[in-house]
């Protein structure tokens, strides 16, 4: 039961490993000002980090 | 497992909203209730169920077992008939057989008679088998400390516990249950973990929860503070109270592997009015972001710190050593302090 359920984590994990630039962008502007995080902040951001994310989940 | 997360927002306040109902139902119990123990009873088996994962997560159940276990042996006298609350897969016993070249005899010799228990049968059961079992007499019982407890009036000669009464939602009484069961003059130790435990993943899913979805829910547990320890052993009736804390800092590849642990412990989020399910996948690829950028080490790993909070407390008992009454003291610390050479002839060390 619980094999197949930790085995998309760990593929989005290894994926999210490989955008470690986007990643980095996001973090930063995130934290940039953490008293004023609202939603979608950093969406731009975080788009070009899932978009990353999706391409380096596909590869394999 | 991916969830949209715009339709999960809503829910979240509705249950936050079910659990203030919960708490004023008047068929609950008059506590506070934060946790919910069928969640974490079912967490605890669903964990112990995959013995192989289970086992690889013990290390912070075995490290603080083995620095728990180093305070018990600090008490210098036999322990016949010693209880561990909350035992998970028996930790502390584990320890006690561990070789110790420090001590003379084997530590387990010094409890003749170890009782563990455990809401979760699975978990409690899971190393029952282990040889270790055979280095002393143990005894599994299958048993909630929230409820009363099938043990005898001033029956025990110790009770132990380690890193399970962060679950517990009504402490104080569940302290004075264990104050009742132990014998006068026995010791309770234990330890849970506190404070400012994991801030690290509680500050990173926040900022990505704030940010992705525009709100937060609780993902990591209210924690008891070390002044509200203190506190909480005083108005359970414990004298002579000792309270330190520790921190362990684990470093982990990254969140997920973090989180994957943390279930596979059994110590996922159990609190009330939680979003019910899994982080959705956009809020852990955030947070996996934050936590790196907010808190991660050089060498490209996260650190989670764990705040152990260890306690020792003993049941009151006429022939204990009191605190003398105030200003009866005949001997001035300005003296010692600023170094007066000669100390007052004689009658300090029977002052004790």
């Amino acid at each position: 039961m619980s094999q197949p359920r930790t085995r998309p984590i760990q593929k989005l994990a290894a994926a999210v490993a490989k955008c470690n630039t986007e990643a980095a962008a996001y973090g930063r502007c995130v934290i940039e000002d953490y008293n004023d995080v609202h939603r979608d902040k950093c969406a731009k951001a975080f788009m070009a980090l899932k978009n990353c994310v999706v391409v380096a989940s596909k590869k394999k | 497992m991916a969830p949209a997360h715009a339709r999960h927002l809503l829910p979240a306040r509705l249950s936050q909203r079910r659990f203030l109902a919960t708490a004023s139902n008047p068929n609950a119990p008059p506590t506070f209730q934060v946790f919910n123990r069928a969640v974490k009873r079912l967490q605890r088996d669903r964990a112990a169920a995959n013995k192989e994962a289970s086992r690889n997560v013990d290390y912070l159940k075995d490290e603080v077992a083995d620095r728990l276990v180093e305070r018990i042996l600090l008490i210098n006298r036999p322990l016949p008939r010693v209880l561990d609350l909350g035992a998970g897969a028996c930790h502390i016993a584990r320890s006690l057989t561990k070789p110790r070249p420090d001590e003379p005899a084997p530590v387990a010799s010094r409890i003749s008679h170890l009782i563990c228990t455990d809401m979760s049968p699975a978990l409690l059961h899971r190393d029952a088998d282990a040889p270790w079992n055979t280095e002393l007499s143990i005894e599994r019982i299958v048993a909630d400390e929230e409820s009363p407890l099938p043990f005898a009036e001033s029956s025990l000669d110790a009770v132990v516990s380690s890193l399970s009464m962060q679950w517990i939602n009504d402490l104080p009484g569940a302290l004075s249950q264990v104050r009742h069961l132990l014998k006068p003059d026995a010791p309770f130790v234990a330890a849970m973990v506190g404070g400012d435990t994991l801030f690290e993943l509680r500050t990173s899913l926040q900022l990505a929860e704030s940010e992705r979805l525009g709100g937060v829910s609780p993902r990591v547990s209210p924690l008891a503070d070390v002044r509200d320890v203190g506190g909480l052993l005083q108005t359970a009736g414990f004298t002579l109270l000792t309270v330190d804390v520790d921190d362990i800092v684990v470093g982990y590849p990254d969140v997920f592997a973090l989180m994957a642990d943390l279930g596979a412990m059994g110590e996922g989020n159990a609190v009330l009015g939680r979003k019910e399910g899994p982080v959705g996948r956009d809020v852990l690829v955030a947070a996996q972001a934050i936590y790196r950028e907010l808190h991660g080490n050089e060498d490209g790993t996260l650190p989670a710190t764990f705040r152990i909070i260890y306690m020792i407390g003993w049941k009151a008992s006429e022939n204990q050593p009191k605190p003398l009454p105030r200003g009866s003291g005949q001997i001035s610390m300005k003296d010692i302090l600023e170094g007066s050479t000669t100390p007052s002839p004689g009658g300090e060390g029977g002052k004790k």
